[in-house]
């Protein structure tokens, strides 16, 4: 397993919590390791364009596509979830990986934005949640999200409906930090390394 | 629960009276231009008082109810229903629902016969308490029945609604009795309308997690823009939405777990690593660690700790303590903080707040307030400033802080309780989230502080510590007790 080494990202925490879930993890930013892996995690903090721009300049981007295509599996973490869409409107508009479809917006309303807490995360039955009971919730901190994704297999509330994690065939993403999230994230990460 | 605008009408105006005297007479306007101003959506539930015909015994503001009927709204209205006459007088302008208070407690024969001519719905008995007593006649006497013996009366006539208010609260903005909705939670089926003391969207959210309390009236909060109805009712409509936080805190100096009572005494209490693991397995939401040393002397130790503590650890971690510079910010986050707690220097330097949050993001600063006798302290409490603690909490948050940990040095570690009146000072200024912190002692000061504090997680150090309580009793306490939790 690959854990992408962005910059833009606490790599530090997620390598620790993928770790403890069970992995064998290798930190790398070279497109030719990960281009090769046969499974990826994408993290990801703070600004997506910031992110996006990395992503690019690497060649990372292009190198994540070529591991779908060739059938690796793909986790996306928070802004990492977030950068697998078309596109994102966080200060203005910036493509995406567009591997899951829709968009990416601001989450205002009358709660305060950013999200930052625990919030309760229902779903249908999914790979990632095996084990977890409907309900269960998990860390969040963030300003934008996807509403009603097409791939959506978990949503939450916090100013309305919105899309806490997505799954297309091999392509997985969730919103919230499973690394922050105790049992219940460190199991959705367990999921994944247990994916084959 | 409905949230329901309430306008007391003295001369056909809109006025507040505080403790119910007539004399201190607040004038607000027309009725139209107050509803206007307050963006009251048509269809609402609109509570009435006619305040003359309350003291005179008979309808004095009729014209006025004709017109706000006409409006579009449901009218209920109370003041001077001493008959049934007085009733259909009402009922004729356009109310559709009758609040009555004298006669519920005092005239059993008149509320029956209210019932059977207009319907036990159309009723609702107006129930005024002070000091669990209930009081009639414009609140100037005492009532000889109980609570217990009137509503048992309501519940044999079929009432459903009982609007109760504890006027030693109402208009005084110190929030509402949930002591007093909650005994009768116990003791009646009939739901409650709660009125009085509600000034916070917090409180309105509370009350809708008693599950008896089907509507609350608000009137001064209102008039006076303390509270914003839209976004008041966007809470009320989902109360449960977002799970308040248990948060233990490991203070830490030279690399151990200590606690003292008020900043002061210190005794050894472990492992911060041990303890914080613990805390994780009995379902803290997050762990908060500050550095007590680091305010005397700046350590490696204490990134050390950070560090060891980060390494074990999968639910947020926020520490503070000694952070003087942006540096010192960004060193604790790469040891592994989520989230930085500043205090001392940000008072010395406010900007350092802005400049944090622009570098690390809102959700990575939390401002950590000490406060003594209503004014922020610094260096672990030791020393008092001259700046409001109230005041520089709103400031921290327009600086850019994404929370407030308060803590009030007077009540740290004398487990009388968290200072509600200071939480609900800061609390009901702030946006963001308020962290409960200093005095808890027993399960229901939890409750409180979220309750009626308006904090949006509790905090506890040597409770934890020693066990008298575990993150799992509170948890579950409070889950018991209608607060969502995780």
């Amino acid at each position: 397993m690959i854990l992408i080494d962005s910059p833009v990202a606490n790599t530090a925490n997620i390598a620790r919590a993928l770790r403890a879930a069970g992995a064998t993890i290798e930190l790398s930013r070279d497109p030719d390791v990960v281009a090769r892996a046969g499974k990826l995690v994408l993290p990801g903090v703070g600004s997506f364009a910031a992110a996006r721009a990395w992503l690019a300049q690497s060649g990372i981007d292009s190198a994540i596509t070529t591991a779908v295509e060739r059938n690796a599996f793909l986790l996306g973490i928070c802004v990492g979830h977030q950068l697998l869409f078309d596109v994102s409107y966080e200060h203005g508009e910036t493509r995406g990986l567009g591997l899951i479809r829709g968009s990416i917006r601001r989450i205002d309303g009358p709660l305060p934005v950013p999200q930052i807490g625990w919030n309760r995360v229902r779903g249908k039955e999914a790979i990632l949640f095996d084990g977890i009971a409907d309900g269960t919730s998990f860390y969040f901190v963030n300003s934008y999200a996807a509403r009603d994704a097409d791939n959506e297999i978990a949503a939450a509330e916090y100013n309305g409906r919105f899309t806490a994690a997505v799954q297309r065939e091999r392509v997985f993403g969730v919103q919230f930090h499973p690394e922050k999230s105790s049992a219940a994230g460190l199991r959705v990460l367990r999921n994944f390394v247990q994916c084959n | 629960m409905q949230l329901i605008p309430s306008l007391d009408l003295l001369d056909g105006k809109v006025v507040r009276l505080t403790h119910g005297d007539f004399a201190t007479a607040r004038v607000y306007g027309e009725p139209e231009q107050v509803l206007d101003a307050l963006d009251v959506p048509r269809g609402s539930r609109l509570h009435v008082v006619d305040l003359e015909g309350s003291r005179r015994g008979r309808p004095i503001e009729s014209d006025v109810v004709r017109r706000l009927a006409s409006r579009e709204l449901i009218v209920q209205v109370g003041g001077g229903i001493r008959s049934l006459e007085d009733a259909q007088r009402w009922l004729d302008c356009g109310a559709q629902r009758l609040v009555v208070g004298t006669v519920a407690a005092e005239s059993p024969a008149l509320l029956e016969s209210l019932v059977n001519a207009f319907g036990a719905t159309r009723i609702i008995p107006a129930i005024d308490v002070r000091d669990g007593v209930v009081r009639t006649d414009g609140w100037e006497r005492a009532s000889s029945s109980s609570l217990a013996e009137i509503f048992a009366r309501l519940e044999s006539l079929g009432i459903d609604e009982a609007l109760v208010t504890d006027i030693s609260r109402d208009g005084a903005l110190r929030g509402p009795s949930f002591t007093l909705y909650r005994e009768l939670r116990a003791l009646t089926r009939v739901r409650l309308i709660a009125s009085g003391g509600v000034s916070t969207i917090s409180d309105a959210v509370s009350l809708s997690r008693l599950g008896n309390v089907s509507g609350c009236v608000i009137g001064k909060a209102l008039l006076e823009k303390r509270l914003d109805l839209a976004q008041a009712q966007a809470r009320v409509a989902t109360p449960n939405a977002i799970p308040e936080r248990v948060i233990p805190c490991l203070d830490v100096r030279d690399g151990r777990v200590v606690k003292g009572v008020s900043f002061e005494q210190i005794r050894d209490a472990g492992d911060p690593v041990e303890c914080a693991m613990r805390y994780e397995t009995e379902g803290a939401d997050e762990l908060v660690l500050l550095d007590i040393s680091a305010t005397d002397r700046a350590t490696e130790t204490a990134l050390d700790t950070v560090r060891r503590v980060a390494d074990a650890l999968f639910i947020p971690l926020t520490v503070g303590g000694g952070v003087r510079t942006i540096d010192d910010f960004r060193a604790l986050l790469r040891a592994g903080a989520d989230r930085v707690a500043i205090n001392t220097a940000a008072l010395r330097r406010p900007e350092l707040i802005r400049e944090c949050a622009e570098e690390f993001g809102v959700q990575a600063v939390v401002l950590s307030c000490d406060a003594r006798g209503g004014f922020a302290a610094v260096r672990g409490g030791k020393e008092l400033t001259d700046v409001d603690a109230v005041e520089w909490c709103v400031r921290a948050e327009q600086l850019g802080a994404g929370e407030i940990l308060l803590t009030s040095v007077d009540r740290d570690g004398t487990s009388s309780g968290f200072d509600i009146e200071l939480l609900r000072a800061v609390s009901s200024r702030l946006q963001i989230g308020v962290i409960a912190s200093g005095g808890a002692g027993n399960l229901t000061h939890f409750r409180d502080a979220i309750e009626s504090g308006g904090a949006r997680a509790v905090l506890a150090a040597s409770l934890f510590h020693d066990r008298v309580l575990t993150v799992g009793d509170v948890k579950q306490y409070l889950a018991a007790e209608g607060i969502p939790i995780r």
